[in-house]
């Protein structure tokens, strides 16, 4: 039996399963394990109990009843459960939400198996088709995405010339690409870096051309989850003083930690992807945002390292100077 | 008997039955519940409340015209079943992989697969190496503003420390958000809402209280259009480092021209300048606001005072 699973989780498995046994003219064990997900002795003790529920006096000819015989089983029901529960408002959202989704990434087909399931099931669960539901998981060219997907799964290292934004450059690489995902509003390839000699995540709109190479990797045992930034440890951290209103960025960037200082500002340490990526940021949160310098705040040595604000200063007016050339 | 047992029984009873029962039939009726009346009581509860959890709708019904405490209870069969959607092998495979590879969080796929019917053959599709794609938020509010469209009930809820009371129209995720969009009664006029913005609790209205729109196309929440600014129509240069992969980021709705030294020339409407000023300073060195002049100032005093 599967570990800790609740008498909630039993009793939607079994009300599905018991009218998909009780319209066929005894399926097979297997067949049945295979159609649910099931294993052989979890089947079987659902379907103990299923032996034991009726209705009352719940005499012999009022309780459901379950032959099993030569590895068949046949189930003859009363006048409940003939079919299987609705689908639950998250259901059908779920639902919506992983088909719109497949069919508005490009490369669908908008009249293959997909999309005349979802009609189907607009018709037959009442799930709604004006439309409501939009899923966008984020601009990607199609061609790329087939190729990222097609070297995941086929195992074969690929050459891609990819845009950093961390340090505002171009740089060819070869990556062994064992995930692609999408996640926040962009998509992602995960995989092994051979450049960087680490593993790596790169947004997939970001890659400015991909080669698919015949050489083969064998991926890790353990794959990391779905992730949209992955820090390194030689990365080095900056503490700045944000006010209320740019609270923002302790959802949006990968914060290491954030203490409010009571006046409604707050003080957040990052880690820095790179020089174009701190640029980024404190260009966006304008004058509001304060570098704290280790020494001349009196930082907590506990911090860990710091850039100085001198180091920041060096690296903001430089960019500035480059910007506003640009409208010179 | 086993929890499983009473709730699986508890259900059959009101299923089958043609009438609601009170709750003191049912005590008298089933089996498996303990006998002192207070336990009883507590027990039977507690079940109710699980297969409310499960999505089994069970109903309170008043029993007698005169006596307004006379409740019953019952599962109305259509209400309950879910027709069978007739999937062929190849749909349900599809919407298995669908269900596979988008997942909205916290919902189980596989319980979805198994109300879904169809042949055995359709299974046995699990690639063990296909891995979830994506995976889509569900914050508290989605099911509920869902189930508000589908039964064209209204909405109310707190937003930008305003009541706002909404005919939901549609739901939109993208570029990792969440939004609602449609009529808004207090401001008469069509609206989106971010759903991590809704402040507190949402309340319904009755089913049914107003026409649903026109199909209503999807719309792209691009950030630089999202506010209440006076539209202006900006021109932007993106060089030929950065234009190749800034076709996507700009939207459908901006204007986009390859010019012949490899840079590009975008016209986008903003509506809201400073996220229109993070859009362009994410560009750094490599985009330029040609037009309008205001713009173009504001972005030079922005960069001047960032330095001072």
């Amino acid at each position: 039996m599967s570990a800790r699973i609740t008498a909630s989780d039993r009793f939607r498995r079994i009300v599905s399963i018991i009218p998909w046994i009780a319209e066929r003219d005894g399926p097979t064990i297997d067949e049945v394990c295979t159609r649910f997900e099931i294993d052989r002795a979890d089947l079987l003790a659902d379907l103990d109990v299923v032996f034991m529920v009726g209705i009352p006096p719940y005499t012999p000819d009022e309780l459901i009843d379950v032959i099993i015989e030569n590895d068949r089983v046949w189930i003859t029901l009363g006048r409940y459960f003939t079919k299987p529960l609705r689908l639950t408002s998250q259901e059908a959202l779920a639902v919506l939400a992983a088909g719109n989704g497949l069919l508005a990434t490009s490369g669908s087909d908008p009249d293959g198996p997909l999309a005349r399931a979802l009609a189907k099931l607009q018709r037959a669960a009442g799930l709604d088709d004006s439309g409501s539901l939009g899923i966008s998981l984020g601009g990607v060219d199609a061609t790329r995405l087939e190729l990222l997907q097609r070297a995941t799964s086929e195992h074969l290292q690929v050459d891609i010339d990819h845009y950093s934004y961390g340090s505002d450059q171009n740089q060819v690489r070869r990556i062994d690409p064992y995930r692609v995902y999408a996640t926040d509003g962009n998509w992602y390839v995960m995989g092994w870096c051979h450049l960087a000699a680490a593993e790596r995540v790169f947004r997939i709109d970001r890659i400015r051309a991909a080669t698919l190479t015949e050489v083969g990797f064998s991926p890790p045992t353990e794959i990391p989850d779905a992730t949209s930034y992955t820090g390194s440890p030689t990365d080095r951290r900056v503490m700045i003083e944000v006010s209320d209103r740019a609270r923002w960025i302790t959802d949006q960037y990968p914060v290491e930690s954030a203490t409010p200082l009571g006046d409604g500002r707050l003080r957040i340490v990052l880690s820095v992807g790179g020089d174009a990526w701190l640029e980024r940021l404190l260009l966006r949160l304008g004058p509001t945002a304060r570098v704290v310098d280790p020494l001349d705040d009196g930082v907590d040595p506990a911090v860990g390292p710091l850039m100085s604000r001198s180091e920041v200063d060096q690296i903001m007016s430089s960019i500035a100077q480059r910007m506003l050339a640009v409208y010179r | 008997m086993s929890k499983l047992e009473r709730l699986l029984n508890l259900t059959a009873l009101l299923l089958n039955t043609e009438r609601p029962l009170r709750v003191d039939q049912i005590e008298q009726m089933m089996e498996g519940y303990p006998s002192d009346p207070a336990s009883f009581r507590r027990t039977f509860e507690r079940d109710k409340d699980d297969l409310r959890e499960m999505g089994i709708p069970v109903e309170v019904i008043n029993t007698d015209a005169h006596d307004q405490t006379m409740l019953g209870y019952r599962i109305l069969p259509e209400r309950y079943y879910l027709a069978d959607p007739q999937l062929d092998p190849d749909e349900l495979a599809a919407m298995r992989l669908a269900l596979g590879a988008i997942r909205l969080e916290g919902i189980a796929a596989n319980e979805t697969m198994r109300k879904l019917g169809g042949s055995p053959d359709a299974a046995g599709l699990t690639d063990s190496s296909s891995m979830a794609l994506a995976s889509v938020p569900a914050p508290p509010e989605l099911a509920p503003l869902y189930n508000s469209i589908t039964e064209r009930r209204r909405a109310t809820f707190m937003y930008n420390g305003a009541e706002r009371v909404i005919e939901p129209h549609r739901l939109d995720y993208q570029r990792g958000r969440w939004y609602l969009d449609g009529f808004d009664h207090l401001r008469q006029d069509r609206r989106s809402f971010r759903l991590d913005r809704i402040d507190g609790p949402i309340t319904m209205g009755e089913p049914g209280a107003f026409e649903p729109p026109e199909r209503t196309a999807g719309q792209r929440y691009d950030p630089w259009r999202y506010g209440d600014d006076p539209p202006v129509t900006a021109r932007l240069r993106i060089d030929p480092s950065q234009a190749p992969l800034s076709r996507d980021l700009v939207g459908s709705e901006a204007t986009w021209t390859d010019c012949a030294d490899g840079s590009a020339e975008v016209e986008m409407v903003v509506s809201n300048r400073s996220a229109f000023r993070t859009f362009v300073l994410g560009f750094l060195e490599h985009a330029e606001i040609l037009e309008p002049q205001e713009l173009r100032d504001d972005m030079v005093a922005w960069i001047t005072e960032c330095v001072a």
